[in-house]
């Protein structure tokens, strides 16, 4: 008796289900994309028990005969492809033939199908895999699929599912996702209690962004939209592995046209920060997808706009010709790959970036810290009603502390005989409290950084008459703790970042002397001998000439030791070994799709951070007047080469509000 | 503790100790002054951990003892005080009492265990350094000391005691000065070197500029240096590392000379300078016929330029520089005529004082050109 059998269709289908249906939205997801391929124009779905007790998609799509009905639970049965040719041209959503057949393996679940050309519906139920009932019904045109008790026969599976309300969230997170991407149909999400999603169909997607986010989030956003033709004429040679089949497929396809890569869809404005990339949506020809490749040319569209650590809010719909696109990646259909990678890459970059540049978004980040003086880094589109609130009641906790502290400093004084060495305590304390705030700006990490726009793109003409005397008028009152000058004119209170804001006036300075190749560098009495990691050499390599273009002098002494003999002037001595460590850490860890002139923004970023002056330093007043003069000379005097913001206002009216006068 | 001191010698010493009294304090206690009260003597101890200075004043001591005193506090009001005689007596949990004529205060101090041990002043090798030349040493190589805290063995000057000489060498990485006194005597020594902090430096050179003694004693175990300047102890935590070879940079080849006014290039470059980037002062130094010219030039500001006559037999050459780093040295090098050596735009220039004055310091500084 041989060891090796084949497994029963059914132990098939359930192992097919544990890669295809994980939880309840993954069912959700594979129906909907049915219904999607089906042509519906109004989808219906009703959920119970978070998914787990049913799952309910009512469709008006084309529907099935009673034959495909119950071919349709077959495994690898489908009617989207038919030869190995068409998998290279995927055009609809599903195409696998795994969906139904995997889901009926684990649930009860109760098929109603009218197609349009029928004279009568028929209606199908299988448990578990098994066919229980077939027959004939008077129903509506379309498809209504309910999948009741999903996973009663995989205990395991069951066990791994969450709570109610997260797989509820997961669902509405789903249809969320298809609702976006097809404003023209009619979506529906109920639980058992109430209405999640109702979205009658609409003409464009901002409307529909308007019907499922609301108001605050669209205001948010930005429209983007651009296309370019797919000519694959001076691209590079694919590697020789992937050549050959590319080869075949020409032949195939023939000479045709390579038709457009096209990109619409919404991206948000710098002010919008979410901690992680939940808010991020792509869709691939209406499929969404997550990819690494679009995550990635998404945040380097975003880098020195937003810090390193938070991600906007996008939603970006792709559309190219299915040939340059590979579905048949994974069973879950999340991952897809592209012909030409960094072609799209660079496409889906430089859209976003220009529809950033193009919507000035400076002027509106300096609305924005009027409506938020606290500008906090996690600024959700949500948060922003409560803001002011949020201000107020800072302000009024930061009364509090230092009532507090006045107090305790009264009690101190008026009976100094029994607090003996505990007044020392007290004081110690509260200096060390105060120095928190500080302390937090110590330990910056000075991530990556590209400002490729603000030196490249011809800054519009309106921002300056805008933007600019605001800035000059400022006069410098003092600092707070060193660290902050505080400054006034007729609008407000400011409150201005003096190593960030030093920073930009340096990154710029940097640039500039770089396009006119006339950069100062001061030669070291010693060389600096720096010892590197293999990697590091590589991105050294790489760097080198751009290094030599920004002041540096280095020559390779011996290996993997190179010897800085020349640095750029604004520099510390002492800190150039930090410096050139970083700069090349910093190309080691990202070291795709990086060409020369964001390398030389970066180390002009690097430069201009390393060059400027420190927090906990104090700054008379002839030097503060000078960085606020040189600071509104800037391009864009709002946000840092890290995307940081440099000033913060507090206008004259949130004081006013503040203080309880108006 | 009870005693009376006279508010003259206490002041005195107050004054003294205040450099090294921790002013943005985290540890309590290095905000006080420790006073100890022994032998018709009171000595007076303070310590930010790196530096420790311990002094002492004569005292009428009624009872011996010991006290610790919020140094700040006890400073100002002293100051204020009439002259004559101040009675200081400790009191219980750490209440000391001090009385002036009608005057009469009480300040809470901390428990005397707290304050952290001095080393002492070791009874071996001592090293004794004439103080006028200390002091001028300091005064000349103190302004090369790195400020930056991450490379942190050019955070001091070295000192280099050798039988018939003393050598004292500052850099931070651009610029480099360098003095040596020959025709000293340390017997005891072979080439003795010793990296003294910027800190220690600097309250050296206080401590140097308001006493009579004419002598430093100069000692040191592993971790610590010593100081004694008359009644005063200077201690500081040593810093350790290795201190870069200095001897393969001073430029031995440098063969366009030029000697000018000390007074009439520091001027021009102070003029010119108005002119150049403000981050890195770039100017540049013309070499010919004529003599020097000096001249910037910046986006911003503008351009700027400056002639001194002098003769100039070399090639003529154009060397660019931090006018900040020259305008250090010139100011240092305090009148008299300047000699520039360069080689070429590439090499270390040297600068050294001509003529005028004490030959026996060879001082010379060594700076780095700029490239523009």
């Amino acid at each position: 008796m041989g060891r090796i059998h084949v497994l029963s269709e059914n132990v098939a289908n359930k192992i097919a289900a544990g890669e295809v249906v994980e939880r309840p939205a993954s069912v959700v997801k594979e129906l909907l994309e049915n219904s999607l391929d089906a042509g519906a124009r109004r989808i219906r779905i009703n959920v119970e028990g978070g998914g787990r007790k049913l799952i309910q998609i009512i469709d008006d799509g084309c529907g099935m005969s009673r034959d495909d009905a119950l071919l349709a639970f077959e495994r690898h049965a489908t009617s989207k492809i038919r030869t190995a040719e068409d998998l290279l041209n995927v055009g609809t959503l599903g195409f696998r033939g795994e969906a139904l057949p995997s889901i009926a393996s684990v649930s009860r679940l109760r098929l109603e199908t009218h197609a349009t050309e029928e004279a009568s519906g028929s209606v199908v139920e299988i448990a578990g895999g098994k066919i229980v009932r077939v027959e004939e019904a008077g129903l509506p045109f379309g498809t209504s699929i309910a999948v009741r008790d999903l996973f009663f026969n995989i205990p395991a599976r069951r066990k791994f599912l969450k709570a109610e309300s997260t797989e509820l969230s997961h669902i509405a997170s789903v249809v969320t996702n298809y609702a976006l991407a097809h404003p023209e149909m009619h979506f529906e999400l109920h639980s058992a209690v109430n209405a999640i999603i109702v979205a009658p169909p609409v003409a464009s997607h901002s409307e529909r962004i308007y019907q499922i986010v609301g108001k605050e989030t669209l205001d948010a956003l930005l429209p983007i939209a651009a296309q370019i033709a797919l000519d694959r004429t001076g691209l590079p040679q694919p590697p020789p592995w992937s050549r050959k089949y590319e080869d075949e497929e020409e032949e195939d396809t023939g000479p045709t046209d390579p038709g457009e890569l096209r990109l619409h869809g919404f991206v948000s404005k710098p002010e919008v920060q979410k901690l992680n990339r939940n808010s991020i949506f792509v869709f691939v020809n209406g499929r969404l997808v997550r990819d690494r490749l679009v995550q990635h040319a998404i945040t380097e569209a975003y880098r020195n706009i937003i810090p390193p650590t938070v991600f906007p809010v996008v939603l970006l719909f792709l559309e190219m010709p299915t040939a340059e696109v590979d579905v048949n990646v994974h069973p879950s259909k999340t991952e897809v790959r592209f012909r030409q990678q960094s072609f799209l890459h660079n496409f889906v970059r430089d859209s976003i970036r220009a529809a950033l540049m193009k919507a000035r978004p400076i002027p509106q980040f300096v609305a924005e810290m009027r409506a938020n003086p606290t500008a906090s880094p996690s600024l959700t589109p949500g948060a922003k009603m409560k803001s002011d609130e949020r201000a107020e009641t800072t302000v009024v906790d930061e009364l509090g502390v230092t009532q507090a502290n006045q107090e305790f400093a009264l009690h101190a004084q008026s009976i100094p005989a029994f607090t003996q060495s505990l007044g020392f305590q007290d004081g110690f304390s509260v200096e060390a409290n105060a120095a928190i705030p500080v302390a937090r700006f110590g330990p910056q990490t000075f991530g990556s950084h590209v400002a490729e726009d603000n030196c490249s793109t011809p800054i519009p003409e309106e921002l300056a008459p805008d933007d600019t005397p605001v800035l000059a008028t400022l006069k410098p009152l003092g600092q707070v703790r060193d660290s902050f000058i505080l400054a006034v004119n007729h609008e407000g209170l400011w409150i201005i970042d003096q190593h960030v804001a030093h920073e930009r006036v340096l990154f710029e300075r940097v640039l500039r002397q770089r396009q006119t190749e006339k950069v100062e560098a001061q030669r070291l009495l010693m060389p600096l001998v720096i010892e590197l990691t293999p990697s590091q050499q590589a991105a050294y390599i790489e760097i080198s000439d751009e290094l030599v273009r920004n002041g540096f002098e280095v020559e390779p002494f011996g290996t993997r030791t190179i010897a800085i003999k020349t640095a750029p002037a604004a520099l510390e001595s002492t800190q150039i070994e930090h410096l050139v460590h970083e700069l090349l850490e910093e190309f080691d860890r990202e070291e795709q799709l990086l060409n020369m002139e964001m390398i030389g923004v970066r180390i002009a970023a690097s430069i201009a951070c390393h060059a400027a002056i420190k927090v906990n330093t104090p700054l008379e007043s002839s030097k503060m007047e000078w960085l606020l003069k040189e600071l509104a000379k800037t391009q864009s005097p709002m946000s840092c080469p890290h995307g940081r913001p440099v000033v913060l206002r507090y206008s004259l009216k949130d004081i006013q509000k503040a203080f309880k006068r108006i | 503790m009870e005693i009376t001191v006279s508010k003259f010698d206490l002041l005195k010493e107050l004054t003294a100790t205040q450099g090294v009294v921790e002013r943005k304090t985290t540890i309590p206690i290095l905000s006080h002054f420790l006073f100890e009260a022994a032998d018709d003597k009171l000595s007076i101890t303070a310590t930010d951990l790196d530096l420790g200075l311990r002094t002492s004043c004569p005292a009428k001591v009624k009872k011996e003892g010991a006290c610790t005193i919020p140094a700040r506090k006890l400073y100002d009001y002293v100051k204020l005080l009439p002259d004559g005689d101040i009675s200081i007596k400790a009191l219980e949990n750490h209440w000391v009492n001090i009385r002036s004529g009608r005057s009469n205060t009480k300040m809470v101090g901390m428990a005397r265990s707290n304050f952290p041990a001095l080393p002492v002043f070791p009874t071996a090798g001592v090293i004794k350094i004439p103080a006028a030349v200390l002091r001028t040493m300091i005064a000349k190589t103190i302004f090369a000391i790195s400020s930056e805290e991450s490379r942190y063995t050019l955070n001091g000057a070295l000192m280099v005691l050798k039988p018939e000489s003393i050598t004292m060498v500052a850099t931070d990485g651009h610029r480099l000065a360098h003095i040596e006194k020959a025709h000293e005597a340390f017997p005891d020594v072979s080439d003795m070197r010793t990296l003294v902090p910027k800190k220690a430096m600097a309250e050296l050179n206080t401590l140097l500029n308001s006493t009579e003694a004419d002598v430093v004693e100069f000692a040191k175990d592993e971790s610590t240096l010593f100081f004694r300047i008359g009644g005063r102890v200077l201690t500081s935590r040593q810093l350790t590392g290795q201190f870069p070879n200095f001897e393969a940079v001073l430029p031995r080849d440098n063969n366009k000379f030029v000697t000018v006014r000390c007074e009439d290039i520091s001027s021009a470059i102070q003029r010119v300078a108005q002119f150049a980037d403000e981050r890195s002062g770039a100017i540049k130094l013309k070499l010919d016929k004529g003599g020097i010219t000096v001249s910037s030039s910046s986006a911003e500001t503008g351009e700027s330029e400056d002639q001194i006559e002098a003769t100039y037999a070399a090639d003529p050459v154009v060397i660019g520089f931090n006018s900040q780093y020259l305008l250090d040295f010139l100011k240092a090098a305090t009148g008299g005529e300047v000699r520039f050596e360069f080689k070429d735009a590439q090499s270390a220039g040297q600068l050294r004082p001509e003529g005028n004055g004490d030959a026996e310091f060879k001082y010379r500084y060594i700076v780095m050109p700029m490239r523009i």
